[in-house]
């Protein structure tokens, strides 16, 4: 992973961790997914974590227009909770989901709280009931440096096709 | 079917049950598109969504392309979008703002009135060409209730004051909620499609029936639902000892004519519902309204409405709904929250956080209402079984005096039976 308009050796001095780590990271995240490990997935992140999947194109606020997913902690835990429900009929059977993360750059370093802003590209495909789905765009991170590891403090995905029209998206991207 | 149309639309509805091939016989859905979209009034939009001169967004009426466009006298419009010319669709993109409309073929040049302003080398034209003749063509009919635009592909039939009736009371309901006596759907919209027939929306949104069942994930241990307001503690009573709760029960629908219905307000602990955003706009509406009609007002009496065919208006988590047919067995569905213009930002935030859980395509309730609806149109397949069952409820419905209408449980299925009544005399007439 690279830092945006950094060379190498300020970026080394930027961290205190190796650039690498931040992608394990994201794809320790998008494997939590893909298992359906929503619960784990949800621990990533900080208690006052956002997901947040806008609408429309370039969305500046969550609170004064419609988004796909703005879920806080309550949200994630009603949705997980419903996701562990045995009767979501929208997934009876479940989605089986590949996610494929890419593109990981950091856009921001340090000095922001031990906060860290990262963008990468994901492709996430979904196959239910002889159906498979193609879901892409940009994501964007910011970590939360803890201990030795990182935790979410803010997500959000800005799909490519975030204001047309979609059949039911019971998992998150 | 078609070599006896009025015949054959009778056998399709009988009491209590309707046949399957009303939501899968594709003649029976290209009759629909004529005599029901085309000649029915029909929710376009709401006129906050195109604020200023040349403001527009495009949509359909039925499956007939139309633009919305707020002409320089401030009037809304509702115009064909198909150039005159040769056809193409002149505006493409679903919202902007266009004084003059340029079809990107041959260069045609409309203003918002629908006026043809611009033909380029015109001197190829016919000596008898005439511009008037040209104009984008304007829906027969036009009609706006505080807000509400409505149109009528039929040059013919009934007011919208005759169509809506006593319907307009709930659009009152809900303009008077808003401390400034105005409504705004410009906060966005939720677009999710099914694999079924547009019938299918329709009768589910009055549908108290399938909730404890069709909604059984968003329902805790206790038999509650997920809290749904700003303030309030917990969510809807559903089930109760493994049953559908008596709070749940004792609500009402109304069969209010021309297919429209409502069902009464969900049980909510309202003296309970409390928090600071409630408060304030308990306070605004107060100030406007005073304390008698602020009471009144903050105990809605609608949980939802339709307006038959194509727009619902919800009163829980406030929204306006349009549902748009595409194909016998294909459907979108655009979910509008209401901004309550004088609320302030938290109380509409609120609600805006409340419908990206209710009703996005993400959402905890309506991506299973859109599992049903995908299964009831894969169940229908099935040839051999020619009957699906509306009867619940069915001659034990009473007139209520003060609404005037028929009323039954909100578990029972009278709304459906009002539907396919409105249903049947649209289709049995030829246009």
């Amino acid at each position: 992973m690279t830092v945006s308009g950094m060379d190498s050796a300020k970026q080394a001095a930027a961290l205190a961790f190796a650039p690498n780590d931040i992608e394990i990271f994201l794809h320790h995240e998008a494997r939590l997914l893909d298992e359906r490990r929503f619960r784990d997935w949800m621990e990533l992140f900080t208690n006052d974590g956002i997901y947040w999947v806008p609408a429309v194109q370039g969305q500046k606020s969550p609170l004064n227009h419609v988004s796909l997913f703005y879920d806080d902690r309550t949200h994630m835990k009603t949705r997980i909770a419903r996701l562990e429900h045995p009767m979501i009929h929208v997934q009876t059977p479940p989605s089986r989901t590949v996610h494929q993360i890419g593109r990981a750059m950091m856009e921001e370093t340090g000095d922001k709280g031990g906060e860290y802003m990262v963008s990468s590209s994901v492709i996430m495909i979904e196959y239910r009931l002889d159906n498979q789905r193609l879901f892409g765009g940009q994501q964007y991170h910011r970590l939360r440096r803890e201990g030795t590891g990182f935790r979410i403090a803010h997500k959000r995905v800005d799909l490519v096709n975030c204001d047309g029209p979609f059949g039911p998206m019971a998992v998150p991207i | 079917m078609l070599d006896e149309p009025l015949n054959a639309i009778e056998r399709l509805i009988e009491p209590g049950r309707v046949s399957r091939r009303v939501y899968t016989d594709p003649e029976v859905f290209e009759l629909e598109m004529q005599r029901v979209f085309g000649r029915s009034w029909l929710f376009v939009g709401h006129d906050s969504q195109i604020p200023n001169s040349g403001d527009f967004l495009t949509t359909e009426l039925g499956r007939q392309p139309v633009i919305m466009i707020r002409h320089y006298d401030d009037t809304v419009r509702v115009l064909l979008n198909r150039c005159t010319h040769r056809g193409a669709k002149v505006l493409n993109e679903p919202t902007g703002n266009a004084p003059r409309m340029s079809c990107l073929y041959h260069g045609w040049t409309f203003s918002s009135d629908g006026a043809l302003v611009g033909v380029p080398e015109d001197d190829g034209c016919t000596a008898s060409f005439d511009r008037k003749d040209f104009g984008l063509a304007s829906v027969p009919r036009l009609e706006t209730y505080r807000g509400f635009v409505f149109a009528s592909l039929a040059a013919t039939g009934i007011s919208l004051e005759e169509h809506l009736g006593g319907m307009k009371a709930n659009i009152d309901d809900m303009v008077d909620r808003a401390p400034e006596g105005k409504l705004a759907l410009d906060v966005g919209v939720h677009r999710y499609i099914f694999p079924g027939n547009w019938k299918l929306q329709v009768e589910n949104v009055l549908d108290s029936y399938h909730v404890p069942f069709g909604h059984a994930s968003t329902v805790n241990k206790e038999g509650d639902q997920f809290s749904r307001r700003d303030g309030d503690e917990k969510g809807a009573k559903v089930i109760e000892k493994d049953k559908t709760s008596e709070d749940w029960k004792i609500r009402r629908s109304y069969d209010m004519g021309h297919g429209h219905g409502w069902t009464s307000n969900t049980k909510l602990d309202d003296g309970k519902r409390s928090s600071a955003v409630y408060s304030a706009y308990v306070d605004a509406l107060t100030e406007k309204l005073g304390e008698k009609r602020a009471a009144e007002v903050l105990k809605p009496k609608f949980h939802n409405s339709l307006l038959y065919p194509n727009v619902s208006i919800m009163g829980l988590n406030i929204h306006v709904r349009v549902i748009k047919p595409i194909a016998v067995n294909l459907t979108e569905v655009n979910v509008y929250p209401i901004r309550l213009v004088g609320a302030s930002k938290e109380m509409n935030a609120a609600n805006i956080r409340l419908l990206n859980v209710t009703h996005s395509a993400a959402s905890f309730v309506q991506s299973d209402d859109a599992e049903s609806f995908t299964r009831v149109q894969s169940g229908l397949r099935s040839q051999l079984t020619e009957w699906v069952d509306i009867s619940r409820g069915m001659g034990t419905e009473d007139h209520d005096q003060d609404v005037n209408a028929p009323r039954g449980k909100a578990t029972d299925e009278l709304v459906v039976r009002g539907q396919y009544r409105a249903w049947l005399d649209y289709m049995r007439e030829a246009v």
